[in-house]
């Protein structure tokens, strides 16, 4: 190979390149662009009470109501997750109603908050926050999760296996699983699978046939707004300016639809609410979620290191033009 | 060349520098892999010591990039190196399959073995298959993580599809990696082993087992 030419050299350079770059960049897929806008929702503590004339705040009820035939039915002899000793059942608990479970999407959390010399007595409407880019969605192992155009995130039932990573990977712990339903059972159940995952789908029926939720629907007060997310968010923030308040949702975990106005700051609700947590005769159970303000991502550090998947290519593509270079040049021929 | 009389060369430091980085990230992400689905917290992985962070997503999800990283540098080094110089002994060729069965045979002492280039059929074969997974993987990884950039949003079916043929791809890596261990249990393939990790093997096995590479390096060197 001592009589390789420079010319020679390029001309393959250049060929190889774009062979292995073709490959790679031919990948760089656009997402498909949706036409349809999409929607969200303002939640106006100022103007929540809870419905404290009522056994059951309206929306609650009404959402159990509405979701009933959805809810799982499992099967009687529920195993556990080996190697574990523990399995998660509620259905024994299809009652609860002060948190979130595969029976119950949405409850009403009451915290007392002192702010500005004045005592505050708040209800959160809590359920799926509906983000933006929903880490349960990207990250499920099985991408069952998925973010519809209109902006709900909802969850396959037939196909979620159980394994609860939407729920570990949301900051707000939203999503409530089942066992002893759905598809792992047909695999094998005592070794792999956990049952099904259940939360909020912002009553995707209703949303796609031109219909308000029905929390929305159902509330007395009209403390909760749904329409377009831009118009959502233009009204929220202009409700907080008006009443000097707090907003939440806008930027946590990279941007929701859901936006909760408040008078008071959120970094005090969340305090509350992790001590009433603390307070739970099990505070380690899942469903019961903070306001923690400026949540992060979980995909933004790994989002901040997509760009190494650009660079190397190029840098493998020049050490190997510089590698093959040197080795030909040096008639190293067959064997390098 | 290294002339040390008992030895001959098999593999230029590039090559065995890109075998090792490949080896390296794919266990590295078949681990992180893993770790993408909540299995080291049921299974108590996380409790090895040591291992504490192994059911923590955010950490093997890094891991997982970076490593995803280097593969591709890899691969693309890979490419792009042996497409300039031309080497393309490890690429299969016609009769490869009846070749591989003959030398599989012969491996339990049925027949000949039939005589060898620089690699076997059976290697030319393995090395596709190794190739094509690898690759199926990196593709779909690739949108995989487009996926979890803030303005990406793919279809239902699109992101079942990804997923599904990354976790397919997977498997075949897995496969195709215990294949190639698993070719290291017959003792007639030892004297390769040093070659990937000095460069350089046993001249009397050349000889006899790669003879038709044997010749031509020899013709082509050492007149
Ligand atoms: C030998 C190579 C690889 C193996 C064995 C492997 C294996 C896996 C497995 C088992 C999962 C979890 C299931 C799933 O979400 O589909 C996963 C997820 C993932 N892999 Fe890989 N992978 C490999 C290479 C790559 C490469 C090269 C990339 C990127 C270019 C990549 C990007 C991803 C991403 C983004 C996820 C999903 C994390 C998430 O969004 O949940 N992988 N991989
Ligand atoms: C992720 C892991 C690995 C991958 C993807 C991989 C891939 C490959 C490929 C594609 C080849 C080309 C020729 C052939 O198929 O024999 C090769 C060669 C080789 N590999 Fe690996 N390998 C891996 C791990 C290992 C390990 C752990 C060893 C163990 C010692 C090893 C030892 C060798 C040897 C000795 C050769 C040279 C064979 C020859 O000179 O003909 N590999 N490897
Ligand atoms: S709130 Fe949690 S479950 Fe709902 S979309 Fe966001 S990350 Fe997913
Ligand atoms: S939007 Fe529908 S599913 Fe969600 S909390 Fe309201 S009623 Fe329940």
């Amino acid at each position: 190979m001592s009589d390789f030419s420079r010319r020679e050299f390029l001309k393959r350079s250049v060929a190889s390149g774009v062979a292995g770059g073709l490959v790679l960049t031919g990948m760089n897929r656009r997402a498909e662009a949706s036409a349809v806008t999409e929607v969200g929702t303002v939640i106006d503590l100022t103007l929540c009470d809870g419905c404290a004339s009522l056994p059951l705040p309206a929306c609650v009820s009404e959402c159990r109501d509405k979701n009933k035939a959805r809810f799982p039915e499992p099967i009687e002899d529920i195993g556990n997750y080996w190697p574990q000793k523990k399995k998660e059942d509620w259905s024994k608990k299809r009652g609860l109603t002060d948190r979130l479970t595969p029976y119950n999407w949405t409850f009403v959390q009451k915290v007392q908050v002192e702010h500005d010399g004045r005592d505050h007595t708040l209800y959160l409407q809590r359920r799926c926050m509906h983000c933006d880019n929903p880490p349960c969605a990207d990250l499920c192992p099985f991408s069952v999760l998925h973010k519809m155009p209109e902006g709900p995130v909802i969850i396959d039932h037939d196909l979620c296996f159980g394994g609860a990573k939407c729920r570990a990977v949301c900051p707000w712990g939203i999503p409530a699983r089942q066992a002893g339903v759905g598809l792992y059972l047909k695999i094998v159940p005592t070794l792999a699978g956990g049952g099904v995952m259940y939360k909020c789908d912002l009553c995707y029926d209703r949303v796609k046939a031109g219909k308000i939720p029905a929390c929305v629907e159902a509330c007395p007060r009209n403390a909760i707004a749904f329409g377009k997310k831009e118009e959502m968010r233009a009204l929220a923030r202009e409700r907080v300016k008006k009443i000097g308040g707090y907003l939440y949702g806008e930027h946590e975990n990279g941007g929701t639809s859901t936006f909760y106005v408040s008078p008071v700051p959120f970094e005090k609700i969340h305090a509350a609410l992790l001590k009433e947590k603390a307070n739970q005769a099990k505070p380690g159970l899942p469903g019961f979620p903070g306001m923690s303000v400026g949540v992060e991502n979980m995909t933004e550090s790994a989002n901040g290191i997509a760009w190494t998947m650009a660079i190397a290519p190029v840098a493998g593509i020049a050490a190997a033009v510089g590698a093959a270079y040197k080795t030909m040049k040096g008639g190293g021929g067959d064997v390098e | 060349m290294s002339n040390d009389r008992g030895k001959i060369k098999r593999h230029g430091l590039s090559v065995i520098l890109t075998h090792w980085l490949v080896a390296l990230s794919t266990f590295v992400l078949i681990f992180s892999g893993f770790g993408q689905m909540p299995l080291y917290g049921r299974y108590m992985v996380d409790r090895i010591p040591g291992l504490s962070w192994a059911s923590d997503f955010s950490v093997t999800l890094l891991i997982h990039y970076w490593a995803a990283a280097v593969l591709i540098g890899a691969v693309v080094f890979h490419l792009v190196y042996h497409g300039i110089r031309r080497d393309f002994d490890i690429l299969p060729r016609r009769g490869d399959l009846r070749d591989s069965v003959r030398i599989i045979m012969a491996t339990f002492g049925f027949g000949e073995e039939p005589e060898n280039d620089k690699y076997l059929a059976e290697q030319r074969l393995a090395y596709v298959f190794i190739a094509f997974s690898l690759l199926l993987v990196i593709m779909t990884g690739i949108l995989k993580v487009l996926k979890n950039l803030p303005s990406i949003n793919y279809s239902e079916g699109f992101a079942l599809w990804i997923t599904f043929l990354h976790n397919v791809g997977t498997v075949l890596v897995i496969i195709g990696i215990a294949v190639h261990l698993g070719a290291f249990i017959f003792k007639a393939n030892w004297p390769l082993l040093p070659g990937i990790f000095t460069g350089s093997i046993d001249r009397e096995y050349a000889k006899e087992r790669h003879g038709i590479w044997y010749r031509r390096i020899c013709d082509d060197k050492d007149p």
